[in-house]
């Protein structure tokens, strides 16, 4: 195994070291920054109200929502829902499942995604052209609902964690993501790597991973995030209600809110699911996801790669 | 849907192969019919005696796939007491794919388009059935029903005939096994605050005429309040409407017509005995004519058509509003729930008003029902589940079964002399408040994806009184018979789904117009015009043409 020869340019390097004298803004940057914080308040209290206001459902009494008396602040207080969605045996097993399927499937796409973008940056490579077309190629074309059910199918993979894993490993726009950001690595460190002995997976796991925490960390949470929140595959390939994610769980709750409006004289007792029911469920589903953020926000540091070659 | 012809033809040669195959093993005994003798390698597990009056029991254990809807009411548990019973009654145990309610159609057509479908699928809303017929993927039920006493012997009895035709493709053939019922059922009608209209001496509105005048009086006492704000205006499921689709769909009734979610491009002219363009019958227009006055003199909400359900359930539950659609079980579940706070409140769901049409009542005796896939055929217990089914759905007691339970378990009495009532400690839809146990959620029974459909004795023991006083003063309307069957080939019904989207765009948001007073009236043959423009004369040609091929081959 030969180590990568660094013929290709040396890249140029970022220089964006803060000055460390400070100057007065100026009046236009003044105005700027008022507008700026404005702006983006208007948008924390868009994106929080919705999150604050179900927070409060989830607290609050059916009647005082039905009524559209609940905002902010929670109206006749409750927790009873909380303990009912929380004895539910069923959601708990989904819950669990989700777990399950976010870490397994996260893993696996994090190795695939990293092995075939580290690939893909090394210009040098034959056939690079060739195995960009094929990834690129499935970011405009698939074969379509029923052909990729029939292929799932026909592999065996149906009711089974593989189904939701495999299909969805590689995620285009990550994997352009993470090659780009490995082609902005110098290349002088893998050749001094090289230099000193160290094979390509050497190279990969000692000096480019570690070099990488912020993509890395970026991926995880977009891969995370992804899988946490879909729900088409495993209802599409789970037959068991025990292997649902928790996410399928919800959605069927919400759609329980309207089914009792279908057409026609029905005998089927489409009971509405209450609304702080929904609320409730919809909280307890989100947090986990949100909680992860916090943890990995101190990977997304800019400046790691700052005089890591000095020359 | 094109990748796959390949292999539902593949599926489909193979299904015809083994059939042939079948046929030809067999020597014909005499005195069957030709299907007994094409199925005589499927029996296995099947009753040789069974009759309308047998109770089905396999004769070996048997395992039937179905497709099987999770309600979020009551979510699928495989360790329900029903499937217990049931192995228990007929030696079958289902092996169920458990598909939420919120996309239940999205994975049956998978399913079904990929081959790979269970061999029951309930909970099928006829026309649904129509988009797998041609690939085959289906089963024509209407062939086998000599395997099924119970389901032949309620047709006619009840005289469904005439329903039955109404699910027929252009073979003559139907592909659904649909929930029967003894009586027209409606469900849907107008709820109003008994109580406000008690307070200001209105009396309970009889006609359309009359609920115009109960609005207007409502309107002299609360000036600043639209006496109807209305709901089921968003497309949840189905086909979409104008807005205030339930209320559209009994109003334009009540005038001859379809609209809201009944809307349908052809109506029935009995008079002409052909079909004419709904969306341009005068019927429609009257209709639309008279909800402009509502809107136009500030009785109705004009949110009616665009809100959500929530904001209508609000304002009627903050006493802003005092009429509004409804469902018996709307009433009990969110309107009594939500005025549970206010003083003396009291909701009730008046009969239908009558207009024009007079005290006629219009609908199929028809409910959702089951679907049967082609590869069942291949199977050697064909015969077996064909019994089973025709038992759990058609029989008095599987219905019973599937409906209420076990006797002495869930339930005691009888529905013969009027003794029947649940449990004590079983609790079901506000009966029996303090049970313990939930009929559906605890035991899997009343679940809807085995329940419907049945007497009407069957069925009036699951409405409260309220509901029994509703559904009395509807069955004393004369029952209108149903339009004659005119089911489109293949051909005609891809180029008739072409037109169909653009028209009823069209209608529905001219409707709108019209109500809403965005367009005169004045312009309705305008809009006749811009009708015909979009080819809803050659919709009915075709409909037409189609009664008149079908009348000629089926009689």
């Amino acid at each position: 195994m030969v180590a990568t020869t660094g013929l290709t340019p040396a890249q140029t390097k970022p220089s964006a070291r803060p000055n460390p004298t400070r100057i007065q803004d100026g009046r236009g940057y003044r105005v700027f920054k008022v507008f700026n914080v404005l702006i983006l308040l208007g948008v924390v209290v868009l994106t929080l109200y919705p999150f604050i206001n179900l927070l409060a459902q989830s607290f609050s009494s059916e009647t005082a929502i039905a009524a559209g008396h609940v905002d902010l602040i929670p109206k006749g207080f409750n927790i009873t829902t909380y303990k009912t969605v929380m004895g539910d045996p069923t959601f708990w097993e989904n819950y669990r499942n989700t777990v399950e399927y976010t870490v397994v499937a996260t893993a696996i796409s994090m190795v695939l995604t990293t092995c075939y973008a580290y690939v893909l940056s090394k210009r040098n490579l034959k056939g690079r052209g060739f195995l960009m077309a094929v990834a690129i190629f499935t970011m405009f074309f698939n074969g379509g609902l029923i052909p990729n059910y029939v292929l799932v199918n026909d592999l065996g993979l149906r009711n089974s964690l593989w189904a939701i894993v495999l299909p969805n490993a590689i995620s285009v726009f990550n994997l352009l993501v993470m090659k780009t950001f490995f082609e902005n690595l110098p290349s002088e460190l893998e050749e001094a790597a090289a230099v000193d002995g160290l094979t390509t997976y050497g190279i990969l796991a000692r000096i480019v991973l570690p070099l990488s925490k912020a993509v890395l960390a970026t991926m995880v949470l977009f891969y995370a995030v992804s899988f946490w929140n879909s729900w088409f595959s495993a209802f599409l390939y789970m037959d068991r209600s025990d292997l649902f994610p928790v996410t399928v769980y919800l959605r069927n709750m919400i759609a329980g809110a309207t089914s009792g409006t279908n057409e026609g004289a029905s005998g089927e007792q489409a009971l509405q699911v209450a609304a702080n029911i929904q609320a409730v469920t919809i909280v307890l589903t989100v947090v986990p996801i949100l909680t992860v953020y916090p943890f990995i926000q101190r990977y997304f540091v800019s400046g790691v790669m700052l005089g890591a070659v000095k020359g | 849907m094109e990748n796959l012809s390949r292999r539902r033809f593949l599926a489909l040669t193979g299904g015809g192969a083994t059939a042939l195959a079948l046929a030809g093993c067999t020597t014909h005994t005499p005195g069957s019919t030709p299907t007994d003798t094409a199925l005589s390698g499927n029996e296995v597990g099947a009753m040789t005696d069974y009759t309308a009056s047998t109770a089905f029991k396999a004769t070996e254990p048997l395992d039937f796939p179905i497709a099987i809807l999770s309600n979020p009411s009551y979510p699928y548990n495989g360790s329900w007491p029903f499937f217990n019973d049931l192995k228990k009654m007929t030696n079958v145990s289902l092996n169920a794919t458990v598909i939420p309610l919120s996309d239940y159609n999205t994975k049956i057509g998978t399913m079904i388009g990929a081959g790979d479908a269970p061999l029951i699928i309930p909970k099928t809303y006829h026309p649904a059935e129509d988009a797998f017929i041609s690939s085959g993927a289906i089963l024509p039920v209407s062939e086998y029903l000599d395997l099924m006493p119970n389901f032949t012997q309620t047709v006619s009895e009840w005289n469904l005939g005439g329903d039955l035709d109404q699910l027929r493709a252009a073979d003559g053939k139907f592909y659904l096994l649909p929930g029967l019922h003894q009586q027209v059922w409606q469900d849907y009608s107008i709820a109003i605050r008994a109580d406000i209209f008690k307070q200001l001496n209105i009396p309970t509105p009889k006609t359309w005429d009359d609920v115009t005048s109960a609005l207007r009086a409502l309107k002299n006492a609360y000036p600043n309040n639209y006496p109807i704000s209305d709901r089921w205006s968003t497309a949840t499921s189905g086909q979409a409407g104008p807005g205030a689709n339930s209320l559209l769909a009994i109003l334009g009734a009540a005038y001859g017509t379809q609209a809201g979610w009944n809307y349908q491009h052809a109506t029935w002219d009995s008079k002409t005995s052909q079909f004419v363009y709904t969306g341009a019958m005068d019927e429609y227009r009257q209709m639309c004519q008279f909800l402009y006055t509502w809107v136009n003199d500030k009785l109705m909400d004009p949110q009616s058509f665009t809100q959500s359900d929530a904001q209508a359930e609000q304002t009627f539950a903050n006493s802003q509003s005092f009429v509004i659609s409804a469902n018996a079980q709307e009433v009990v579940n969110t309107y009594e729930k939500d005025l549970s706070g206010t003083q003396g409140a009291q909701v009730v769901k008046i009969p239908v008003p009558t207009g024009p049409m007079g005290a006629t009542i219009l609908g199929s005796r028809l409910e959702n029902g089951v679907m049967i896939s082609s590869s069942a055929l291949k199977s050697k217990n064909f015969v077996a589940m064909m019994q089973f089914v025709d038992w759990l759905f058609y029989s008095p007691t599987g219905k019973m079964f599937a409906k209420w339970g076990v006797k002495g378990t869930t339930y005691s009495g009888s529905i013969d002399n009027g003794s029947f009532k649940l449990e004590p400690d079983v609790t079901w839809a506000g009966v029996n408040p303090t049970g313990t146990k939930n009929l559906q959620v605890d035991f899997g029974f009343f679940n809807g994806v085995f329940a419907y459909g049945g007497s009407t004795e069957l069925l009036n023991t699951q409405f409260p009184p309220a509901e029994l006083t509703f559904q009395k003063a509807m069955d004393t309307r004369k029952v209108l018979p149903l339009p004659p069957p005119a089911p489109l080939s293949a051909q005609d019904q891809q180029q008739t789904t072409l037109w169909a989207t653009t028209l009823l765009d069209y209608v529905n948001q001219m409707t709108l117009k019209f109500i809403l007073g965005q367009r005169p009236l004045s312009q309705w043959d305008d809009y006749v015009n811009e009708l015909k423009g979009m080819n809803s004369a050659q919709y009915v040609s075709i409909v037409n043409k189609s009664y008149a091929a079908y009348k000629k081959a089926h009689g």
